[in-house]
């Protein structure tokens, strides 16, 4: 909050006013001149030494154009405050409205986002202002919400675990019959929350990371990038018990290599922790017509249809209930995001007998010019993200165990 | 004391356990809503310690449950989010106390021994019968400015006998309050540890057995 402004007032009223006016005054004025001139030409045509024979008409005297001038400029400076008066009047009515937009836009900005404006009939350019930012506001309300979603279960998730660290030290350290075996069982216990911690802490980065957006557009073949990140997931599939199989045709696509490893990363360690033991996973890539198709297929529990798009919110588990083993509800966010920042699509299909078929079309690999104008029209719009280009080019290529994964 | 600790973060669950434990009081652990439900309908606890995001049933359907059946147990709720309107929040629907994660373990131990002195009616920091005093939170006994050493049994038993002079306290309930769920309802370890809590309280015995009745401390 930068202290209170000084109050606009009514300023554009009473602008609106003296426009409004003047304009009768000039109006006025002009009206005046428009008869006065004429009549001062007929004053001349009179002959002289032959007054009009006032008897013979039978009007009397009359008004001569001299006392018409006289009563022009009294109904003129009559017409003053009248015009004055009436304008602002009219310009009152008309900044109703908007006076109205005025404070309640101020009263939500103040931090009452639910509030609306509401501006009923008559439909005109101010009632249409008003709807677009009713619409506005409704959307900021939304992403606020979510916002605040996200931040409370991130503190949610992060307090938690840190409170049983915490917790578990602290009676152990209390224990004063304490022996090395106790003491080691803590010690390992607290290592493993400690990794539990990191790997979370690690999602929300790649999560943040790819809601970044894209930053750098290389070649890639998808088949690569699965066969490195199988390298590293064979084991823990071995160890469940589940059958890792592939069919992997090339497939090249262009996007930010990291992010899509991050992508490919979480999809086939979803469907590892989320699979009957003796399950099985089939990752497949291929060129189909225009676009490049990834698909994970995994057995696993039964999804039920519903809940297919609340997985991939964060922090949004199947079941309920926070372990070590479970994942943080992270993956399939990230893996949305990654989507989103690829402009590709992202299809899930709940199989009917459990598990979960994931496929990621994305767009044809860019011609190189197509990715030159790209990379030219990032730089020109976002000059700070300049530096992120230059160091990704610069850097390293990620090797699998380095992708982040929930 | 009885005490429920209602957590799904397993470790944290323990380690409170534990830890209460080593302080005299009988714990039990749920780990979800429905397990929670189903030890507060078969037992009467002291404190509940009670995280809010609970999978099975929420935490705050829990508390509102138990302040609308004016259940006699108090509510800690222990919660990760720590603004003032979940606060506020939290205690509006019926909770006795709100402490956020996460917590020095010695701070929650306070707590629940401030909450447990708000029974009806409410006790005092310091329980005295007739010579004997027993301070809850240090875990002092003295009898005629003697200091005793009890175990943690023995002192929870006779807490519960000083928290209520000169009525009588059947076998069965000293056991539902001193010992945790584990406990075979069949045993014989009220009697013994009476036993055992007269011999180191020494004489005159100030533990009266009362005929098919239980046991008593103080004048009727």
């Amino acid at each position: 909050m930068t202290g209170p402004r000084p109050l606009p007032g009514r300023s554009l009223q009473a602008r609106l006013t003296v426009f409004y006016a003047t304009g009768i005054f000039l109006a006025g004025i002009v009206v005046l001149a428009i008869v006065t001139i004429p009549l001062a030409g007929i004053q001349s045509t009179i002959p002289a030494h032959s007054p009009a024979p006032a008897a013979i008409t039978g009007t009397g005297d009359g008004i001569g154009p001299h006392q018409l001038l006289v009563g022009s400029a009294v109904a003129l400076v009559v017409l003053i405050p009248i015009a004055v008066g009436g304008g602002w009047f009219v310009a009152g009515r008309f900044l109703r409205p908007l006076r109205a937009i005025t404070a309640t836009a101020k009263a939500i900005s103040a931090g009452n986002l639910d509030q609306r404006l509401d501006l009923g009939e008559p439909v005109d350019e101010l009632t249409e202002l008003g709807h677009i930012l009713d619409d506005l506001f409704a959307r900021l309300e939304a992403s606020f919400n979510a916002q605040r979603h996200f931040v409370a279960n991130a503190s949610h998730e992060l307090r938690t675990p840190l409170a049983g660290l915490r917790t578990l030290l602290e009676v152990t350290l209390a224990d004063p019959d304490a022996d090395t075996g106790t003491l080691r069982s803590a010690c390992e216990e607290a290592l493993t929350l400690g990794e539990h911690q990191e790997r979370l802490v690690q999602a929300l980065l790649a999560l943040a990371t790819s809601e970044r957006g894209v930053t750098r557009w290389d070649t890639l073949d998808l088949a690569q990038v699965v066969t490195g990140v199988l390298v590293s997931r064979r084991d823990p599939a071995t160890q469940k018990g589940i059958n890792l199989a592939e069919h992997l045709t090339p497939a090249v696509t262009a996007g930010d290599p990291r992010l899509i490893e991050s992508l490919v990363a979480n999809l086939i360690d979803n469907a590892i922790r989320h699979n009957h033991p003796d399950g099985h996973i089939h990752v497949t890539t291929q060129t189909s017509g225009a676009h490049v198709v990834l698909t994970v297929t995994n057995s696993g529990p039964v999804v039920p249809e519903d809940q297919l798009q609340r997985l991939f919110q964060p922090f949004q588990r199947l079941s309920p209930g926070r372990n070590n083993h479970a994942g943080h509800g992270l993956g399939l966010a990230i893996v949305n995001a990654v989507t989103q920042a690829h402009h590709a699509t992202l299809t899930t299909t709940a199989r009917s007998q459990g598990g979960l078929t994931v496929t990621v079309r994305f767009a044809p690999r860019l011609p190189p010019y197509r990715r030159d104008v790209t990379q030219g029209m990032r730089r020109s719009i976002a000059p700070h993200q300049n530096q992120q280009v230059k160091t990704h080019a610069d850097g390293h290529r990620p090797t699998p165990h380095q992708a982040q994964t929930e | 004391m009885r005490v429920l600790v209602v957590e799904d973060f397993e470790v944290l669950a323990r380690s409170i356990g534990t830890g209460l434990r080593r302080e005299g009081m009988a714990v039990d652990v749920a780990l979800d809503g429905t397990a929670a439900y189903d030890r507060l309908a078969v037992t009467r606890y002291d404190v509940v310690i009670l995280d809010r995001d609970l999978p099975g049933v929420h935490g705050d359907e829990i508390c509102r449950q138990l302040a609308d059946n004016r259940c006699a147990s108090r509510v800690l709720m222990l919660t990760a989010s720590d603004t003032i309107e979940d606060r506020v929040h939290g205690l509006g629907l019926g909770a006795d106390d709100y402490l956020p994660k996460p917590f020095a373990f010695a701070e929650l131990v306070a707590r629940v021994r401030a909450l447990a002195r708000r029974a009806v009616p409410p006790l005092p920091p310091t329980l005295v019968c007739g010579d004997i005093t027993l301070d809850p939170a240090r875990r002092l006994v003295f009898r005629a400015g003697r200091r005793l050493e009890l175990s943690p049994k023995e002192f929870a038993l006779l807490e519960c006998l000083l928290a209520a002079p000169g009525l009588v306290i059947s076998a069965e309930e000293l056991l539902e309050r001193v010992w945790d769920e584990a406990a075979d309802p069949f045993t014989s370890a009220v009697k013994h540890t009476v036993h055992r809590l007269r011999a180191k309280l020494g004489d005159p015995s100030v533990i009266e057995t009362v005929r098919e009745g239980g046991y008593r401390i103080g004048s009727p």
